[in-house]
């Protein structure tokens, strides 16, 4: 009850030496923003890849290809997909990207057929802005995933240009589909036309299953189907099929990890300094305290308090600024038309308030420790 | 009646290879409402004693039982509370928190207690008042002069209520005008409060404003004076 009392006195030391404060606070909060865009990058990556139990969608793409450019498969494999048992329905996608390589802002076409796209998916996008007959009506007309709108400000009636192709917003949407999010869907026909000889070639097939179960089973059946056809497949469940296609962009995310428990380091080094600072220029100080009658342990605890003040005001700047860059800025990671979102989630706040909390305990914990054993009368004859 | 009860008080520790004993058997009494001053060459031992007493540090051996309690016998953080019930330490550096401003150190020692923050803060005035400073409660220790900085802390120590009050050389860093004006605080804290003081001085005027003066050489008592005429 006693260290609430005393929360002003802390506030006060926090400031005393206001510069150094200000650094470790700059600091903590450079460490905490890298922290938490490796944190959110890293959501990104267990969203886009890890499968739920109701997922019964397969993505067919062409045999030992990795990119929407190489991957050509025939629009007539549709129906032999279809009479697979299992299949309650195959799409045809032509994919599209603005730029082959890994990239924060590549714009993505997807090019399906608009009547069996709308009635495969058309309850999963929540239209949010333009209208869908809009989309129906014009051959030009795309409708956006609401990151790629908001990265690129695309708002209803605007055209814009991407891989030489111009669309027409008709709608942005949302979608729980991060995949979704940073697309263009447009007509497949149109798609296939703005390339040279591709009318009639798709990149991929996004195929329904009727159970969960039949997954497995149903893609071993497709490419047995397709084995020893020209162009072969190869069948992977949409979790599965991104891992594949990001596997580089997953792994360097998965370093990057590495990246952010070296910025808690930071913190720690930081704080950790900072506190022992302090202490040092304080020990006639903390033994005057003592004198007055504040137990050791108090005296830790008003020195650690210190520490997670610290680490809690430059965690939150930091954390907070991470998440307001990656809202507005509207980030994914896309390689080969398969996107990473960078997640701004603000439960990464709580996270890195959490985490700075922890970090200041251990931080401030040794020089309090420290501080609230000396022999205060040794502390005077010091000083 | 006997507040403070030393017998065979030593105090040793070590420096470097060698052992210093500044405290060497020592027998003292002080009674209830008593105004000591130690006096003695540096190095005889007053301020160890004072430590001893205000329980900030603890005998090597020999018996110490302030108001009855022996603090030798008491933890750490039983020790702490005992200090924060009992004893207001006056230091000759004033040794006032920087950051805080005159009433802020004063209320440091309410924080202790189980007290409102209006409790608190009618203590924090009738303190500041005691010691003339009521209209400077909102300065910080470097807007205030050495004997205005010395008045804060003696109202720091005695804002809890202690019996005892313990001086380190509570006029070793003022003029002489303020020097008279601390003493004279004390003696009233004395006379009117009832308050224990027991003070280590090196000067000599000083020990005027006490009832009783006694003089250490190497860590025992040398010779005790009774009060002289307190200078005007």
């Amino acid at each position: 009850m006693t260290l609430p009392r005393c929360l002003p006195y802390v506030l006060k030391q926090v400031t005393r030496h206001r510069v150094r404060s200000l650094l470790t606070v700059a600091g903590i909060a450079i460490a905490m923003f890298l922290f938490t865009v490796v944190q959110a990058m890293s959501e990104g990556v267990g969203e886009a890849t890890s499968a739920s139990a109701n997922e019964t969608t397969l993505v067919v793409y062409r045999k030992d290809r990795y990119c929407p450019a190489t991957s050509q498969l025939p629009q007539d494999y549709q129906r032999r997909i279809e009479s697979v048992e299992g299949v309650v329905s195959a799409t045809p996608t032509k994919v599209v990207v603005s730029n082959c390589r890994t990239s924060l802002d590549v714009v993505t076409y997807r090019g399906v057929p608009k009547d069996a796209f709308l009635r495969d998916r058309g309850d999963a996008l929540e239209i949010v802005a333009g209208s869908v007959a809009d989309w129906q009506r014009r051959t030009d007309a795309a409708l956006v995933g609401e990151t790629l709108a908001n990265r690129r400000a695309l708002r209803p009636g605007m055209t814009f240009d991407a891989a030489g192709i111009t669309v027409y917003v008709a709608g942005v949407f949302r979608s729980d589909d991060p995949q979704d999010q940073n697309v263009a869907f447009t007509s497949l026909e149109f798609v296939q036309l703005a390339g040279r000889d591709q009318l009639g070639i798709v990149t991929q097939f996004e195929v329904k299953v009727a159970d969960a179960s039949l997954l497995e089973d149903v893609a071993a059946s497709i490419d047995e189907t397709f084995a020893t056809a020209q162009e072969p497949t190869a069948t992977f469940t949409k979790q599965a099929f991104v891992g594949r296609i990001a596997s580089d962009l997953i792994e360097l995310v998965g370093f990057a990890r590495w990246l952010g428990l070296g910025c808690l380091a930071a913190v720690l080094a930081l704080v950790g300094n900072s506190i022992l600072l302090s202490v040092q220029s304080r020990v006639s100080e903390h033994a005057v305290l003592q004198t007055l009658g504040f137990s050791g342990r108090l005296v830790t605890a008003l020195i650690v308090a210190e520490g997670i003040l610290l680490a809690i005001v430059g965690g939150a700047v930091g954390a907070s600024a991470a998440l307001a860059v990656a809202h507005i800025g509207s980030f994914a990671l896309s390689v080969e038309g398969t996107s990473i979102p960078i997640i701004a989630d603000p439960a990464l706040l709580l996270t890195g308030l959490v985490v700075c909390g922890v970090i200041g305990v251990v931080a401030g914990l040794f020089p309090a420790w420290q501080a609230s054993r000396r022999e205060i009368a040794a502390c005077f004859r010091t000083a | 009646m006997t507040l403070i009860e030393c017998r065979e008080l030593t105090r040793e520790y070590r420096k470097g290879g060698s052992v210093i004993r500044p405290l060497d058997g020592l027998d003292l009494d002080v009674d209830r409402g008593e105004f000591l001053s130690l006096m003695g060459p540096s190095g005889s031992g007053k301020t160890t004693l004072l430590n001893l007493i205000a329980g900030i540090d603890s005998p090597t051996s020999g018996r110490l039982l302030v108001d009855g309690t022996d603090l030798a016998a008491l933890t750490r953080s039983r020790l702490a509370a005992w200090r924060s019930e009992h004893v207001g330490y006056v230091f000759q550096l004033y040794n006032l928190v920087p950051v805080l401003t005159a009433y802020e150190n004063v209320e440091l020692p309410l924080l202790l207690h189980p007290l409102s923050r209006r409790e608190r803060h009618e203590r924090v005035v009738s303190a500041l008042g005691r010691v003339g400073l009521d209209d400077r409660d909102s300065h910080y220790p470097r807007q205030l002069s050495g004997g205005q900085e010395q008045r804060v802390a003696i109202a720091r120590a005695i804002v809890t209520n202690p019996a005892i009050l313990v001086a380190d050389e509570p006029t070793g860093d003022l003029d002489k005008a303020s020097a008279h004006a601390v003493m004279s605080l004390l003696q009233e804290l004395n006379s009117e409060l009832g308050k224990t003081i027991i003070m280590v001085t090196h000067d000599p005027a000083t020990t005027a404003y006490s009832s009783r003066t006694l003089h250490l050489d190497k860590g025992r008592l040398a010779e005790a004076n009774e009060s002289r005429e307190v200078p005007a």
